[in-house]
């Protein structure tokens, strides 16, 4: 078995598990970079898609000004080919981490590159929730935050799961082409040992073990998803 | 007279919509009494909701003045606008419940839950909290079912548990936003008949928003009739019932006064002799259980002919109304007038002008 692997995949075993462009590592800068640029661009989007959300004209704390800046800042971070956005920002990526390549220095644009999409996400996740619902809340007299966290938040988590799964797939694709700035990870390996050294067996594992990342994400995100919604009988 | 326990006074609400202003609600005044049942009816955009959102400042009026509960909640004097503190309106919107078309529970949580949200600043312990929640689910007899989620119930049911959550704070006022419109006929009576129950047994003031009128007629005591942000009518429901005097009130009665006279029309009925007049009959109760019809005939020689009888129940009171031509010398004829009215029945004559062929037809 692993003889006949050996024989169709000659470059995959030859990267082997460990060391300088082995699989390991591959994987874990591909976990590495998705996981704390899911936190960071998570957490920048959710406060931008929250602040989307509240101040515009229907939300709870209108506000033109406030609601104009979250949108241009948002459009204006997605309107940028995440490619050029990697060069685009080096300069303060370097500021930021003291270096600009590597998995780590990968982090801010990553961050930066998914946070407006995720704002996006949060913003029409949240919308989804019936304004009635807010109408109700406020009728017997809750707060700001009673509003934003035990109805908005609350109430649209199940979408919320949802959105964050799409973002976190969506992440992983990124962090494949952060490997132009030498982040490493599974895009790196599908381009520099296997693209670019005609190694196609290498490109193809790389892909396969992306592919199955992607399900796993899907997977949890879909049971969870369920998990959280009572909306529906069921 | 009961207190009055909603002032709304020349309450205008105005709507920016991109560059032109859509006036929703204009100049209204309203005032309901401690104990009504106090029943708004209108099509769809006559401004019916938006007019009760401004009791509890869920919407806020462009001008006028609102008082609830005897606090000074809104006021325009000119530009000066004064608009009570966010957190004392907090306090003072959890005296008024109300409850919503589309019961509007928070989905995500469980039904006592969503009552318990409602407790949340009340300044009661979580075990005073959740004690209370099931107090409060016992008496929309849905205790049972306290660990369910929203989506598990039936509209009848998830509209109980909206009840339940309005009443938590002990409110004197409960809104109903067309709360029974998104029911079936039966879970609707059912409804109606617990906003009366806690009427009369906590005396609630209720305000009903409804378009249908037999919500209206089955617990009402005073109606106001909606139309293009006014209130073009009002009174109780009896007057409101026997005496409409705007078209669009008699359209909303319906079975009354509006169907006969169209069926008079179609099949022109209304044409008369001079010495032929159409009147309607109303009688309360059981007011009239003389034969007065013969009596008529006999003591007054002014005949009677039955062209259109209805009978209605308003508040549990059998309401009928009876629509005849009587023919006879006008001596006869206003001595009979006479004789009915000692009988406690309403007269109203019925021109001849609103016969002919004209602005309404087949009912």
């Amino acid at each position: 078995m692993a003889d006949l692997f050996a024989k169709y995949f000659p470059n995959v075993v030859y990267q082997g598990w460990t060391g300088d462009g082995g699989w390991l590592p591959a994987i874990g800068e591909t976990l590495y970079m998705t996981f704390w640029s899911a936190i960071f661009g998570g957490v920048l989007g959710l406060i931008f898609g929250i602040g989307l959300v509240l101040t515009d004209e229907d939300g709870i704390a209108p506000n033109h000004t406030l609601f104009s800046i979250f949108d241009k800042v948002v459009s204006l971070f997605r309107a940028i080919p995440f490619i050029i956005l990697l060069a685009f920002i080096a300069p303060f990526t370097k500021l930021l981490v003291g270096t600009q390549i590597g998995t780590t220095a990968a982090l801010v644009p990553l961050s930066l590159g998914v946070f407006p999409f995720y704002a996006r996400q949060v913003q029409v996740a949240l919308k989804s929730v019936d304004h009635g619902i807010i109408e109700a809340a406020q009728s017997v007299g809750a707060t700001f935050f009673d509003l934003v966290f035990d109805v908005y938040l609350r109430e649209s988590r199940s979408e919320l799961i949802r959105v964050t799964t799409v973002t976190l797939i969506s992440l992983i694709g990124l962090t494949a082409m952060a490997g132009a700035i030498g982040a490493g990870g599974l895009g790196n390996m599908a381009i520099a040992y296997g693209y670019n050294r005609f190694a196609n067996d290498t490109t193809f594992m790389a892909t396969l073990l992306v592919l199955v990342l992607v399900m796993i994400v899907q997977l949890v995100g879909d049971v969870l998803a369920k998990a959280f919604n009572h909306k529906t009988a069921g | 007279m009961a207190e009055e326990i909603i002032k709304l006074d020349d309450v205008s609400v105005t709507f920016q919509q991109k560059d032109k202003q859509v006036a929703a609600v204009k100049q209204v005044t309203l005032h309901v009494e401690q104990g009504d049942i106090y029943g708004i009816v209108g099509y769809s955009g006559a401004g019916k909701s938006t007019l009760v959102r401004v009791i509890n400042l869920l919407q806020i009026p462009t001008a006028g003045r609102v008082e609830v509960n005897g606090k000074l909640l809104y006021q325009a004097d000119g530009q000066q606008k004064k608009l009570i503190a966010a957190k004392s309106l907090r306090s003072e919107r959890r005296k008024i419940g109300m409850i919503f078309q589309h019961f509007n529970l928070l989905n995500e949580q469980t039904i006592i839950d969503n009552v318990a949200f409602a407790l949340k600043h009340s300044g009661l312990k979580e075990k005073q909290i959740e004690e209370k929640s099931h107090k409060l689910l016992k008496l929309v007899g849905l205790d049972s079912r306290a660990t369910s989620y929203p989506s598990q119930l039936s509209g009848g049911q998830q509209q109980r548990v909206a009840i339940a959550r309005a009443l938590a704070n002990d409110p004197e006022i409960l809104i109903s936003d067309e709360g029974t419109s998104a029911l079936d006929p039966k879970n609707t009576i059912q409804i109606l008949d617990l906003l009366k129950d806690l009427n009369q047994k906590l005396g609630l003031t209720v305000v009903l928003i409804t378009h249908e009128m037999d919500a209206v007629k089955r617990i009402a005591n005073k109606v106001a009739v909606m139309d293009g942000g006014r209130i073009i009518e009002r009174g109780n429901l009896l007057d409101i019932f026997t005496h409409a005097k705007q078209q669009l009130t008699r359209e909303f009665i319906g079975g009354g006064s509006l169907k006969a006279i169209s069926i008079l029309k179609k099949y022109q009925l209304g044409k008369l002799s001079a010495d032929e007049r159409i009147i309607q009959l109303t009688y309360v109760g059981n007011s009239v259980s003389e034969p007065i019809l013969v009596k008529l005939y006999r003591d007054f020689n002014v005949e009677a002919n039955i062209i259109y009888s209805n009978i209605e129940v308003l508040r549990g009171t059998p309401v009928g109304t009876l629509f005849v031509i009587i023919k006879g010398t006008s001596a006869g004829r206003i001595q009979a007038l006479d004789y009915l009215q000692k009988q406690e029945v309403i007269i109203t004559e019925i021109a001849e002008d609103e016969l002919q062929e004209g602005e309404t037809d087949n009912g």
